[in-house]
Order: C-alpha cells, then sequence, then structure tokens
C-alpha cells in the first residue's frame, strides 16, 4: 500500500538528507533569525514530502496501470501538483532567486523548462496521431459493430481500415527512427493512389521542426542535471535543492512521456542521474527502471510508444485481422460469435482512447502551468528593479503615481501568491491528507477570464513605416550625438 | 452456397473484381448483361424494380426470418454498379468519373441506393440473405472506395479542372439530385464563382459541387469517417503547403525562438504576424466556405472537421507566440509584440462560432493575455529606464535631453497604438480588479488621491483610462527625471532654460500627436503651457532682473542732481552684465524656433525700453564724445542685434560680438 509507504516516511524526516544538512546549517548560523529560517525550512522540507508521496502513488501502479492513459494523466497531476508547489517557494523566495548562485540555478531550470515545452508540443502530436488511429478503430467499428448481419463489404470494410491502421503505426516507427524527408507531394495519377493513400497518413509534425529530436531534448534537458553538494545547499538554505527536485521531475515526466507517446525521433537512452540522497529519488528511479523494462520486452522493442492503449490497439487490430483473414461466406455461428467478441475488444480499446486521450490532451494544454513559472521566474527578474527596496527608497522618490502602477504591476504576482495561498490548504494540512491531489486552477481561471471582443484593424501599414523611424531613433545613444 | 474468401489485401479495383462477380454469381449471368445497357430505360427499369423491392424489404416485420423471395434484381443491380466503376477506371480519358454528367448522376444514384439497399438488408439476420447482402455490401465497398478516391483527387489536385467541364455539363451534373438540393446547389454557386481561381481555396464551382455529392453520398452510405479523414488530412496538408508557399514552413522549436537575436526574431515576428493575417482573412473563411459547401447537409461533420482543421493550424501558430511572449524583453520590441496582440486578436473573430472548440479559443484568449503581459512589461522597462537614466554630465546649452527625445517618440508610436494599449492595460487592471476586490476601491482612491499631487497634473483628468494612467505615470517619470538632471546646471538661469526647453519639447510633441493629446487631454496642455511659461518667467527674472536693476533710475538723482560717479557705474555694470549675458546665452541653446523668437522678443520687449530710456535720460549727463564713446557701448539697436545672437548654441558667438 503506498499510503503507508508515506505515511511512514513522513514521520520519519531524520533519514532525509536535506534535512539533516539544514538542521546542520542551523547549528551553524544560529545568529540568523531562526524562525523565518525555519519557515522557510518547513516549506523547502515540505516540497520534497510531497513530491516523493506523489510519486509513491505513481509508483505504486500495477503493471496493467503503469503506462495507461490514466497513469499518463496522474502523471501529468503529480507534475503540475509539484510546479505548483515550486512556484510559491520561487514566489516567497523572490529576493534569494535573484542573487548568485540561484540567479544561475534559476536561469537554468527556466532553460530546462522551453525545453520540455518543445518535448511537450511533439506529444501534442502523437496524441493526435493516436486519435488518428482511433478514426481507423471507428471505421472497423462502423463496419462490423451496429448490423444485424454482415456482408463481405463490410468485411473488405473494416480490413481496409485495418489497412491504414498498420500503415499509419508502421510509418510512425519508421518517423521514430529515421529523420528521412517525409515527401508530401504525391501525384495525383491513379497508378499513385495506393501511395497518395499512405501519404495521407504521414504524420507531418506541425509543432516541432523536422529536424528535432526527442532523444537529444531529453538528452539536452538531463545534461549537467546533478545533486547540489552539501556546501553549496548550505550557501543557498536549500532552495538548490527545490530547483533540482523540480528539474529532476521536470525530465523524469518529460521522459515518461516520450516513452510512452509517438513523438519524433523517440529514444529513452537519457542517463539518469543515479541519486538516493533525496526521498523522491526512489519512486522516480524505480518507475524508471519498470518503464526501461517495458521496452526491453519483445512484443514491445519495435513499438511507437509504450502507451498501453497503443498496446491493446496492436493487439485488437492483430485479432481482428486475423479474424478477417479466415472468414468465409456463410459465415458459421461460430464465426459470428468470434467476430462479435472481436469487435467488442476493438470498441472497448475505441472507448478507453476516446475516453482518456481528450482529458490527456487538456491536461497537456495545462502545460502552460510551466509556462507560469518560468514566467513567474522572469518576473521575480523585473521586479526587481521595482520592489528593490534600495532602488525604491534611495534612487527615487516615487510619485504616488509611480507608486500606484507599481502596485498595478505587482498586482498579479499578488494575486497569483494570494489566491495560493487562499485556495490552497497550508503544506503541513496537506501532509496529513496524502493522494488528495488538489490542482490549483488558476492558470484556468486566469485565461477564462478573458472575454474575447472584436477589435478593429487599425492602420498597421502607416504604424510600420513610423516604425521605422523609430528605430533609427534607436538605441537612445545615437541621439546623444546630436541635439537635434 | 459457394465460400469466398476475402482479399488480403486493400484490392478492390480492376482485376480482382472479375474473379468475384463471375465466378460468384453464375446464376444471374443472363440477368446482368440484361441490365448491362447505358440505355436510359434500362436503367430506369432496374432502379425501378431494386425501389420495389426496397419497399418490400422495409415492410417485413419480422427480420429474423428469411425473405421468402430472392430477386434477381439484386445481384443484377450490383453488378451494375461494379462495371461502372471498370469503366471509370478503364483510363479512357473521356470515360472518367466527371466527364459525363449523365453518367455520373446515374452511378451516384445507383450508389446512394445500393447503400440503402445494404443497409436494409443488414437489418434481417446473418446467414438468411447472406448471399444478397454479399453482393450489395462488396459493390457498396468497392463504390466507396472509389468515391474515396475520388474524393481525394478532387481534394488534392488544385489543377484537377481541365476545361472540358463546360458549364451545361456542371449543370447537368447538378441536375442529377435537383429536388432535394435545390438550396445547397445554390449555395454551392454563389459560394465559388467559377471564374474566381486564385481563391482560397483553389476548387472552381464544378469542383466542389462534385465534392459535396460525393460527400453526401459517402455520409449517406454511412462511410462518414472515411470521408471525414480523407478531407481532413487533404485540407491539412493543403493548408501546410500553403505556409510553405508563405516561408512559414520552418518549424521553430520553443528552444530556438526564446534563444533568438533580436534582428532574427524580428523576422520570424514579421513572418508569423503575415500567417495569421492570412489565417483570419483567407485561410480560415476559405475553409468554412468550402467546408460549408461541401458538408451542407451534415453540420455536425462539417463543425467537427473545422474544429480540427482550426485546432490544428491555431495551436502551431500559438507555440510561436507564446515562445516570443518568453524571450527577452526589451523597449523597441513593444510594437513588434503589439502588432503580434493585434493580429491575434484578428483571428479571433476568424476562428468564432459554433465550429470552434472552446478551447482553442481559450488557448488564444490566453495567448493574446501573454502577449499582453510582455507589452506591459516592456512599458514597465520604459519606466525603468527613464528611472536608471542617471546621467552626471549635462546636456551642453541646456538643450533637449536625448532621453526626452527618446522618450516621447517612443509615446508618440506607441500612442498610435492607443486602441491596443487601452486594452492591454485595461486586462491588466481588470485581472487585478477581479482577483482581489479590494484593489480596486484602492486603486479608485489612490487615483483620486494622488492626482492632486502629481507636479503637472493636479487638476483631475477629464477621463482616466488605463493607458492614459500609464502614459502620465512615464511622462510623471520623466518630469522627476529632467528636475534632477536640471540640478546638474549650476546656472539657475540655465536650469531655467532646460527645463523650458525640455518642456516646450513635451508639449510640442503631445500636441502633434492626436492620440497623445487625447490621450492627456486639453487641461494637461494647458497646464503644460503655464509650466513652461513659468520656467520661462523664471529665466527672465534670473537673467534679465540684475540687467533691469542696473537701468533703474531709483537712486541716480540726489536733490534733484545726476550722481555722476554712480552713473558711470552703472553703464560700466551694465556693460559687463550684457557682454557677459551674451557671450554665454549665444551658446545655449533653444532649437523650437518659436520658443527662441518669444524669448528673444520678451528680452527684448523689457531690456530695450529700459535701456532706451535710460540711455535717453541719462546720457546728456555724460560728457559727450570720449565719455559717451566709453559708458555707452551699445546704442538700443546693437542691443536688440545682440538680443537676436542669443540662443543659437554658437560657441564662437564672442568673435562675433558687434563692438
Amino acid at each position: 500500500m503506498p499510503a503507508t509507504d508515506f505515511q511512514e516516511s513522513s514521520s520519519s524526516p531524520s533519514s532525509f538528507g536535506f534535512s539533516i544538512l539544514s538542521r546542520r546549517r542551523d547549528q551553524v548560523h544560529s545568529m540568523e533569525s531562526t524562525h523565518e529560517a525555519t519557515s522557510q525550512e518547513i516549506e523547502l522540507e515540505a516540497f520534497q514530502r510531497q513530491v516523493a508521496e506523489r510519486f509513491q502513488d505513481l509508483a505504486a501502479a500495477d503493471s496493467h496501470e503503469l503506462l495507461s492513459i490514466p497513469w499518463i494523466r496522474k502523471l501529468l497531476d503529480t507534475f503540475l501538483c509539484c510546479q505548483e508547489e515550486f512556484k510559491v517557494i520561487v514566489m516567497n523566495n523572490k529576493s534569494k532567486l535573484n542573487r548568485p548562485p540561484m540567479e544561475r540555478h534559476i536561469s537554468d531550470f527556466f532553460e530546462r523548462s522551453v525545453k520540455a515545452l518543445d518535448v511537450c508540443n511533439a506529444i501534442r502530436d502523437g496524441i493526435e496521431q493516436i486519435r488518428q488511429w482511433q478514426k481507423q478503430l471507428e471505421i472497423v467499428l462502423c463496419a462490423l459493430g451496429n448490423q444485424r448481419s454482415i456482408g463481405e463489404g463490410q468485411f473488405r470494410r473494416a480490413k481496409k481500415a485495418l489497412v491504414d491502421l498498420a500503415i499509419a503505426m508502421l510509418d510512425e516507427k519508421d518517423s521514430n527512427t529515421t529523420l528521412a524527408h517525409r515527401n508530401r507531394s504525391f501525384g495525383r495519377h491513379n497508378a499513385q493512389r495506393e501511395q497518395r493513400s499512405f501519404g495521407h497518413f504521414r504524420s507531418l509534425s506541425w509543432s516541432v521542426s523536422r529536424s528535432w529530436s526527442a532523444a537529444r531534448q531529453l538528452q539536452a534537458i538531463s545534461s549537467n542535471l546533478v545533486a547540489p553538494r552539501g556546501n553549496e545547499i548550505i550557501s543557498t538554505n536549500g532552495l538548490n535543492v527545490a530547483v533540482f527536485t523540480m528539474n529532476y521531475v521536470l525530465l523524469f515526466v518529460m521522459w515518461a512521456l516520450v516513452a510512452a507517446i509517438p513523438c519524433q525521433d523517440r529514444g529513452l537512452q537519457t542517463h539518469f542521474y543515479m541519486t538516493r540522497q533525496f526521498l523522491w529519488a526512489a519512486p522516480i528511479l524505480s518507475l524508471h527502471e519498470r518503464i526501461l523494462e517495458e521496452v526491453k520486452k519483445r512484443d514491445r522493442r519495435n513499438s511507437c510508444g509504450l502507451l498501453k492503449e497503443i498496446y491493446d490497439i496492436e493487439k485488437c487490430a492483430r485479432h481482428m485481422n486475423e479474424l478477417t483473414d479466415s472468414i468465409h461466406f456463410p459465415l458459421t455461428d461460430e464465426k459470428e460469435r468470434e467476430v462479435k467478441q472481436r469487435v467488442e475488444e476493438v470498441r472497448r480499446v475505441y472507448v478507453a482512447i476516446r475516453d482518456g486521450l481528450d482529458p490527456l490532451e487538456r491536461q497537456m494544454k495545462r502545460r502552460k502551468m510551466i509556462w507560469a513559472t518560468v514566467l513567474g521566474i522572469k518576473r521575480v527578474k523585473s521586479l526587481n528593479l521595482l520592489d528593490g527596496p534600495s532602488y525604491l527608497l534611495k534612487k527615487l522618490q516615487f510619485s504616488p503615481y509611480q507608486k500606484k502602477n507599481i502596485e498595478q504591476l505587482k498586482g498579479i504576482d499578488t494575486i497569483i501568491a494570494k489566491s495560493k495561498q487562499a485556495k490552497n490548504p497550508t503544506t503541513a494540512q496537506r501532509v496529513n491528507t496524502p493522494g488528495a491531489l488538489e490542482r490549483p486552477r488558476l492558470a484556468e481561471d486566469l485565461s477564462s477570464v478573458y472575454n474575447p471582443s472584436l477589435m478593429q484593424m487599425l492602420g498597421a501599414a502607416k504604424r510600420a513605416s513610423n516604425f521605422i523611424l523609430f528605430k533609427d531613433l534607436w538605441p537612445p545613444n545615437s541621439l546623444k550625438s546630436k541635439g537635434k | 452456397m459457394e465460400r469466398t474468401p476475402l482479399d488480403k489485401h486493400n484490392s478492390f479495383r480492376q482485376n480482382d473484381q472479375t474473379s468475384t462477380s463471375s465466378s460468384a454469381h453464375d446464376g444471374h449471368s443472363r440477368h446482368c448483361s440484361d441490365y448491362e445497357t447505358n440505355d436510359s430505360s434500362g436503367r430506369a427499369q432496374i432502379a425501378n424494380e431494386v425501389d420495389q423491392f426496397l419497399d418490400v424489404l422495409s415492410a417485413i416485420d419480422d427480420k429474423s426470418s428469411g425473405l421468402a423471395e430472392v430477386p434477381d434484381i439484386v445481384p443484377a443491380f450490383a453488378k451494375v454498379i461494379e462495371s461502372e466503376i471498370i469503366m471509370y477506371n478503364s483510363g479512357e480519358a473521356n470515360r472518367k468519373f466527371g466527364k459525363v454528367a449523365e453518367e455520373d448522376s446515374f452511378f451516384m444514384e445507383s450508389v446512394r441506393r445500393i447503400s440503402k439497399l445494404t443497409n436494409a438488408l443488414s437489418e434481417f439476420s446473418s446467414n438468411t440473405n447472406a448471399s444478397l447482402l454479399n453482393h450489395t455490401s462488396a459493390a457498396l465497398q468497392r463504390a466507396m472506395a472509389f468515391l474515396e478516391d475520388e474524393f481525394r483527387v478532387l481534394l488534392d489536385g488544385n489543377d484537377h479542372c481541365d476545361g472540358e467541364v463546360s458549364s451545361q455539363n456542371l449543370k447537368k451534373f447538378l441536375s442529377f439530385n435537383s429536388k432535394h438540393d435545390q438550396p445547397d446547389r445554390s449555395a454551392v454557386q454563389r459560394d465559388s464563382d467559377p471564374g474566381d481561381l486564385d481563391e482560397y481555396p483553389p476548387y472552381p464551382a464544378e469542383t466542389v459541387a462534385r465534392m459535396h455529392e460525393i460527400a453526401k453520398t459517402m455520409i449517406l452510405a454511412g462511410y462518414e469517417t472515411e470521408c471525414y479523414q480523407v478531407y481532413f488530412f487533404s485540407r491539412r496538408n493543403a493548408i501546410r503547403n500553403k505556409m510553405i508557399k508563405m516561408e512559414f514552413d520552418v518549424i521553430l522549436n520553443m528552444d530556438e525562438v526564446v534563444k533568438m537575436s533580436w534582428e532574427q526574431l524580428e523576422i520570424e515576428i514579421s513572418r508569423w504576424i503575415n500567417v495569421v493575417r492570412t489565417c483570419s482573412e483567407i485561410i480560415f473563411p476559405g475553409e468554412k466556405r468550402l467546408a460549408e459547401s461541401v458538408f451542407a447537409e451534415s453540420p455536425l461533420t462539417r463543425n467537427n472537421l473545422l474544429s480540427n482543421i482550426v485546432r490544428i493550424v491555431v495551436i502551431q501558430l500559438l507555440d510561436f507566440a507564446e515562445a516570443t511572449a518568453m524571450a527577452k524583453r526589451s523597449a523597441e520590441k513593444l510594437f513588434k509584440y503589439l502588432d503580434m496582440y493585434e493580429a491575434l486578436q484578428n483571428l479571433i473573430p476568424a476562428i468564432d462560432g459554433e465550429s470552434c472548440p472552446s478551447e482553442v479559443m481559450s488557448e488564444v484568449a490566453a495567448a493574446v493575455d501573454r502577449i499582453g503581459e510582455s507589452v506591459v512589461s516592456i512599458f514597465c522597462d520604459l519606466e525603468n529606464s527613464i528611472k536608471s537614466d542617471t546621467a552626471r554630465t549635462p546636456v551642453p546649452g541646456g538643450a533637449v535631453h536625448p532621453l526626452t527625445r527618446y522618450v516621447m517618440n517612443y509615446l508618440k508610436y506607441a500612442s498610435e497604438y492607443k486602441d491596443t494599449l487601452e486594452k492591454v492595460f485595461g486586462k491588466q487592471t481588470e485581472l487585478a480588479k477581479k482577483y482581489i476586490p479590494s484593489v480596486s476601491d484602492k486603486l479608485s482612491a489612490q487615483e483620486l488621491e494622488k492626482e492632486s499631487e502629481s507636479p503637472h497634473n493636479f487638476e483631475t483628468m477629464v477621463s482616466t483610462t488605463p493607458f492614459s494612467i500609464q502614459v502620465v505615470t512615464v511622462m510623471d517619470l520623466l518630469d522627476v527625471n529632467l528636475d534632477k538632471k536640471s540640478k546638474l546646471y549650476k546656472d539657475p538661469s540655465l536650469r531655467c532654460l532646460f527645463l523650458m526647453n525640455n518642456g516646450r519639447y513635451i508639449l510640442q510633441k503631445a500636441k502633434g500627436s492626436p492620440e497623445i493629446r487625447q490621450v492627456m487631454g486639453d487641461t494637461w496642455c494647458r497646464r503644460r503651457s503655464t509650466v513652461v511659461r513659468l520656467y520661462h518667467k523664471n529665466y527672465q527674472r534670473e537673467t534679465w532682473n540684475r540687467v533691469l536693476h542696473c537701468l533703474s533710475h531709483d537712486g541716480l538723482l540726489t536733490n534733484g542732481k545726476v550722481n555722476k560717479p554712480l552713473l558711470k557705474e552703472r553703464f560700466k555694470i551694465f556693460n559687463t552684465t550684457f557682454d557677459e549675458i551674451h557671450r554665454t546665452q549665444s551658446t545655449w541653446v533653444v532649437s523650437d524656433e518659436q520658443l527662441q523668437s518669444e524669448l528673444r522678443i520678451s528680452i527684448s520687449a523689457v531690456v530695450i525700453p529700459a535701456y532706451r530710456a535710460f540711455v535717453g535720460r541719462f546720457r546728456q549727463y555724460l560728457d559727450p564724445g570720449k565719455q559717451v564713446d566709453k559708458y555707452v557701448k551699445y546704442q538700443p539697436e546693437d542691443i536688440e542685434g545682440l538680443i537676436e545672437g542669443l540662443f543659437e548654441g554658437n560657441t564662437s558667438s564672442m568673435s562675433r560680438r558687434k563692438t
């Protein structure tokens, strides 16, 4: 039971390397404002525990559940929750994150997040791909599913859909191994009709360039990802542990997505930095191992994705194919029963994909949470100029006008921070309710506020020419040379 | 009954066709040859018989038992359809599908009939009519596979129309189902004028009409998914090709965009804006028109297709917008971002409608917000760059500071995006108000209270819009900065001149831009004029009061007699003071011609009459000749000429001094 697992671990925080180190730090720097240090510490430790608990929950999945659409959704949920909590930490520690060495860690995280966005985009194409396969199953169901009696033509229709499905899936596998130029312009003569129908299924990548490679991207995300050393942890008050944790979670989630869902140049050889130092390391590494085992299984080795539902598609399509090949008319009662049985199998797979894919895709869209965090971090930087106390108090006597404006600009950050506090129970409460995955929906709320209205076109051309004029004035230094 | 194994492959055409029909249906060969005629009476007869059989079928309530009588007409009819397909596929140019309207209309009608027949037969439990169903369903499948291919050819081949299809043929083609299609046909004709081949999508009307017929038949026959797939892939690829034509073929990874140099990114943004505009103005409306024509009777399929096509295109476009919003921000990017904002805003009405999935809509809206956020933060950067401009060297001659020029030009161009900026800032305030209700109260309270403290805006502005607040903020910051810069001048006169120069520049720029003027309001303009005049007065006082003081008559007369030594002293002081002023102030700069002449006029108006009066009154007390020459160095006319030489920014003016 996962529940007992993490109750045990949360009740024994001494097993947790980070907290030991931070305690040691407290002993060294006892002159520091102890109260603040501990509240930050509680926050950081809670974060570690949250991440560990969530991944323990994921790792508790049995072999049927692992890599299924529901599991992937849970994985994304986990990721988004970790992300949210990380964001709170970022918000609470803006000033510290703005100074070296944290500044560098944060900008590393920013770069990794952007790389992860590209992975998400490629995965989105993969989901689109599965959707097309689902359509072929739909045809099979249309042909064989609803009639009282089935004629030869209907079997042919199903067969054709299965052939198309096989081509599409094969094509996807091809695209995984080779990045060959995809010929999109098939002729339109009858002789090439066969080929043209193949071409139609070819997966055009809409979201990443043709030379993009998921394997390389994962490598890039994983490069230089090593656990912080003890002295670094002390000098950053443990903040770099949080950043490292988030980086690691990001890497693992992206890796698992690439493992499960078809995407361009899949490759799972990414090196995972082995660490046992953190609570969450064990569940993540065990998942990593289990997924690698899946890859090695003989019937999955050439698969275009480890997603359980893809395997189901392959399996039911194979069964259906075998069945249609063995059909003779008139159908015997036994065959008819078998047909019904196989159709049901296809239907089950179809329904599972249909019901799973939409919410999954919606979740992928919430990857924009990554973006929000990224932006949050960027804002930490720009806001520094505004609300850094030295700036505010010394450099300028702000007119009330300017102060108000800063309030406005800071508004969004405050909102995020405040509604976060309002919506999320405190970390302490959350620890007591393991498994309760509340997902803050702030980003969605923010986007749903907007009510688009028509906007009239403006004199864009005019402005374009103005802009050229304006550019002549840029940079302002060039102005200094001559007054007029 | 014979057992016919299914083909392993997807081969329903030409070659294998013969084996199925000839071997399986020997019993019906007589009928087949009977019906296999192209004359219209034979066809009408077949159609009649099939329809009668359909009536019989639908009249049977108990579908579990077999049919009492199995007419020969069914296999014969299936054979007719298959031979039609053979004919179409024979490769003879003039027998292809779409060449002979009568042939096509007969074929399509037959296909619809056989799909009805197949559906009706499928209702019965198996084994009773297995052979009949095999005939009809196989013929139907063959016809559908054929139509699917034709559909694809029509969709993919932009240059498919080869002029041979006369408009008469088109009418005939359309008329084969005229009873039911009256409204749709007119729609098809209206929407795609055959003359507009340049239109998007570039299908001539007859092609669209044929696509419509095929789609209708396929959907009626229950082959909606196949039809959907062909259409979707074909249109998707067509849009992709269109984008490649627009040089948008290189998909940029977000990773790349974020790291791109601004020069490069600027080009990409322009390209992107171009594509977004094409999408909202041409591609999406065109796709909508096409889908409405082709799927006139199937709104559900149509909306599904459209929403998927829109989704796949829009999402890709949004990726770039998102990545751009993440790129490093700086002031010069503002205008490109605003262009992006507007392009995305205009995309919304183009995709709005029942066919647009709400999540795509909300993603577009979210992207719009994100770009808006970038705009706001860029504007905020402008504020920062004003604040951080703390150079310690004053501009020579009290001229307009480059910062003033920069900020005002920036505002001028920005204000041309006024409506967009209003939206952007309005949105931010709206968000702030929505999430913290207390903020809105605070904001409005602050507005009222603080406006009165703002140095140049102490009267409540007529209309306070979010953008005007921004502009006022920037102006205020500029004022604060200029005020600090003015302190770098030790000479109070020059300080006034500097403030006057910059104030004047700001005012002129604001007046020169209708948008800024509108944003700031007339009151503000008046107020600023007053402030500039105030500096003018201060300048005049600082510089010329000294001069006027020497020219005052006070103390020169004691008991009605002129105090000569004092008079001489006064003349001497006047000469040196005036020389000194002239020497320094002709190096000062007033580049605004009007201000320059206003200044000179006002100085002349004060100094010359006073001097004239002074000289006129006291010259007589000086000994004519040497003494007059010595003390009355300048004639009043000379003074006027010298005043004309002030504020030229001329460092060599001393040499030009008149004597």
